[in-house]
């Protein structure tokens, strides 16, 4: 018996969404753009944040960055240690367990000029080992020796970027370049990276740290940091901790002083990152907060203005010997159906949005399974709760009362 | 001739209306006896409390204070549930303004206190839809919207309703209060049709010409009961377009 009546409730409800098409279609409409909004820029935000995430796994989940520590004074940035050299290079490469691979890094702005162009660039002066620490393959010629570092030879290994630029189709292997008026020749030529959003990994030159110290380098003294690849994930801390320990020592720092230089490695990287990348979730869930509350409003207005006739009807429902009840439980039927549909036509919107911004600028974003229940919450609740509570104010009314509604 | 049953029976029926300081007596010590097959109108100026007293023997709203027996059954100290079934099992409303969904087919209007029944004896509620459509002669406008019908049209689909549940009084609200003086007569005929089988109805008006087609008329004055007459000469449709062709004579009966 109760079955049969919620069945004839039903019937009901959905006769009065169907025959109240606009007011129906206009309340989904503000669910509608309410979780698709959501699900679209909380997935951005994702979208962002993992693709910086591969970027910098890209670099090698085993990395280590050994620098001078620097100070953030007056607007700038202030070595405050002794510079790291070729004397902590050295006390690395002989002592180190967990490191296998150890290579100084020194990173100059440079013009390159080539026979058909030019371009500036960064060249990085580093010794073999920095293409086991990089993992970067070629895709012709070859990468200088480790006798050709020794003897600083001016060859260099360049990225698809400078390529374009300085080879225009040609082949640029035994060609020469000009990196700064010094000639250098082009032994090999890198595996393309792809544009790794902010940074053009293959925007790059290579060349033997020794002929960039003497040629290029100047007066500065140090390196711009050593690189190292510890033995793999798990012993990132090992080495760290022994690196620690070792330049400790080299640097003669007392036991209550501070270390004078900043070991950077994958896990921090990716904690900085993470930082930056947790902001545009915020953001972008601000954003999205934002479209909600615009959703919920209009689905508040749609509700609020129907109110007048709603209670009317109400009225002559309570009139023929509707129930409270049966009352309530019409609206909370209609409201639930509205926000239901509404909600699932905006989780395929919103998923499709993603598609198209794929389709259309090749930036993958995958769809957050969280920001569909957000949105989806979020709108139903809001669906939901303006359905409901006009309508429970409407049938406590006197039946008299709801009948003259103006 | 009045040996059947009471429907309605009253006993110092009063309503006051608290509005802040100010209290209205909208009813006073109504005692009224209605029984069954009586066809009554209600008359009375605006505020001497017709629709107060129509509103609380529908068991829309509730007396202040004495006592009110609807069909044998005491109904003051009911409690809204209670109210809304008897609404719902033994009174059909007809409204002044129709009060019928809007965008909705004729039949799914009168099918809709059916749709609200829980003693479950009326499953086939399409039928007996279609049946009281038919008895106010609508049966060709079953599938019409009400707003694809006229004023009439959509009074009668508002009587349908009102008797598809068969029930034991039928009251109406000025129910030809919007409608043109042929249309009102059409309603007022059809009024009277349905008392001839049996019906009880209790119409409150304010036209007399109206007011004439019933049996009995009772009228309020500030909210008491001021005469209680039998209407010797009845009108008819036919009686009351012709009158309406004259001017309006003396035959008028005001108290």
């Amino acid at each position: 018996m109760a079955m049969k009546r919620l069945l004839k409730i039903c019937k009901v409800a959905f006769q009065s969404i169907n025959k109240n098409r606009t007011r129906s279609l206009l309340t989904m409409l503000g669910i509608i753009i309410g979780v698709g909004a959501v699900i679209m820029t909380i997935s951005a935000g994702e979208g962002a944040t993992m693709h910086v995430q591969n970027q910098i796994s890209g670099l090698g989940t085993n990395l280590l960055m050994i620098q001078t520590k620097t100070e953030h004074k007056a607007g700038i940035n202030v070595r405050m240690g002794r510079p790291i050299d070729k004397k902590d290079l050295e006390i690395l490469q002989k002592n180190a367990v967990w490191m296998p691979n150890i290579s100084p890094l020194l990173a100059i702005g440079a013009q390159a000029i080539g026979p058909n162009g030019y371009k500036s660039t960064m060249v990085y002066g580093v010794s073999y080992d920095y293409f086991y620490i990089s993992s970067r393959e070629l895709q012709s010629g070859s990468f200088f020796t480790d006798e050709d570092v020794k003897t600083a030879k001016k060859y260099c290994v360049i990225g698809e970027t400078i390529r374009e630029e300085l080879f225009p189709g040609t082949d640029p292997i035994g060609r020469q370049i000009r990196i700064d008026k010094v000639p250098f020749t082009v032994v090999g030529l890198l595996t393309e990276e792809g544009s790794g959003g902010m940074q053009d990994m293959d925007d790059i030159i290579l060349a033997p740290y020794t002929t960039i110290q003497n040629r290029l380098y100047g007066h500065r003294r140090g390196y711009t940091m050593i690189m190292a690849s510890a033995l793999s994930e798990d012993h990132i801390l090992d080495a760290k901790t022994e690196t620690i320990e070792l330049l400790r020592e080299s640097h003669k720092i007392k036991e209550a002083d501070d270390d004078d230089f900043e070991i950077m490695t994958q896990i921090e990287l990716q904690e900085i990152t993470g930082n930056i990348t947790g902001i545009l979730t915020i953001l972008m869930g601000a954003i999205a907060s934002v479209s909600l509350i615009v959703g919920g409003i209009g689905i508040m207005n749609i509700m609020l203005v129907s109110v007048t006739e709603r209670t009317r009807e109400i009225g002559t429902r309570l009139a023929i010997g509707a129930r409270e009840s049966d009352i309530l439980t019409q609206f909370l039927i209609e409201a639930v159906v509205l926000s239901l549909a509404g909600g699932v036509i905006g989780v395929v919107l919103g998923i499709a949005g993603n598609q198209m911004i794929y389709e259309a600028t090749g930036f993958f974003i995958p769809t957050a399974l969280y920001s569909i229940l957000i949105g989806f919450g979020f709108s139903a609740l809001v669906g939901v709760a303006f359905g409901y509570f006009p309508a429970r104010k409407a049938a406590k009314l006197n039946p008299i009362d709801a009948l003259r509604y103006e | 001739m009045m040996t059947s049953k009471k429907v309605i029976e009253t006993n110092k029926l009063s309503r006051v209306f608290k509005n802040g300081e100010i209290k209205v007596n909208a009813l006073t010590d109504i005692d009224m006896v209605i029984y069954e097959g009586d066809f009554v109108a209600i008359m009375g100026a605006s505020g001497s409390g017709k629709s107060t007293l129509l509103h609380i023997i529908g068991c829309l709203d509730r007396p202040t204070s004495g006592e009110y027996k609807l069909d044998n059954v005491q109904v003051n100290n009911l409690d809204k549930n209670q109210l809304a079934d008897i609404r719902n099992q033994k009174i059909g409303f007809i409204f002044q303004s129709y009060n019928l969904l809007s965008r909705t087919t004729a039949l799914e209007n009168v099918e809709l206190p059916l749709i609200y029944n829980r003693t479950g004896q009326f499953s086939n509620s399409k039928e007996l839809a279609k049946k009281a459509l038919d008895q106010v002669g609508l049966s060709d406008r079953i599938y019409h919207r009400t707003n694809e019908l006229s004023g009439g049209q959509q009074q009668r689909v508002a009587i349908a309703r009102a008797i598809v549940n068969n029930p034991t009084l039928i009251l109406a609200d000025e129910p030809t209060g919007n409608l043109d003086s042929k249309s009102s007569f059409d309603i007022a005929d059809l009024f009277v049709q349905l008392n001839d089988q049996g019906k009880t109805i209790v119409m409150i008006t304010h036209e007399a010409e109206i007011a004439q087609f019933a049996k009995r008329k009772i009228f309020l004055r500030d909210g008491r009961i001021l005469s209680d007459k039998t209407i010797e000469k009845r009108s008819t449709r036919e009686l009351a377009l012709k009158a309406l062709e004259k001017p309006a004579g003396p035959q008028n009966e005001w108290p």
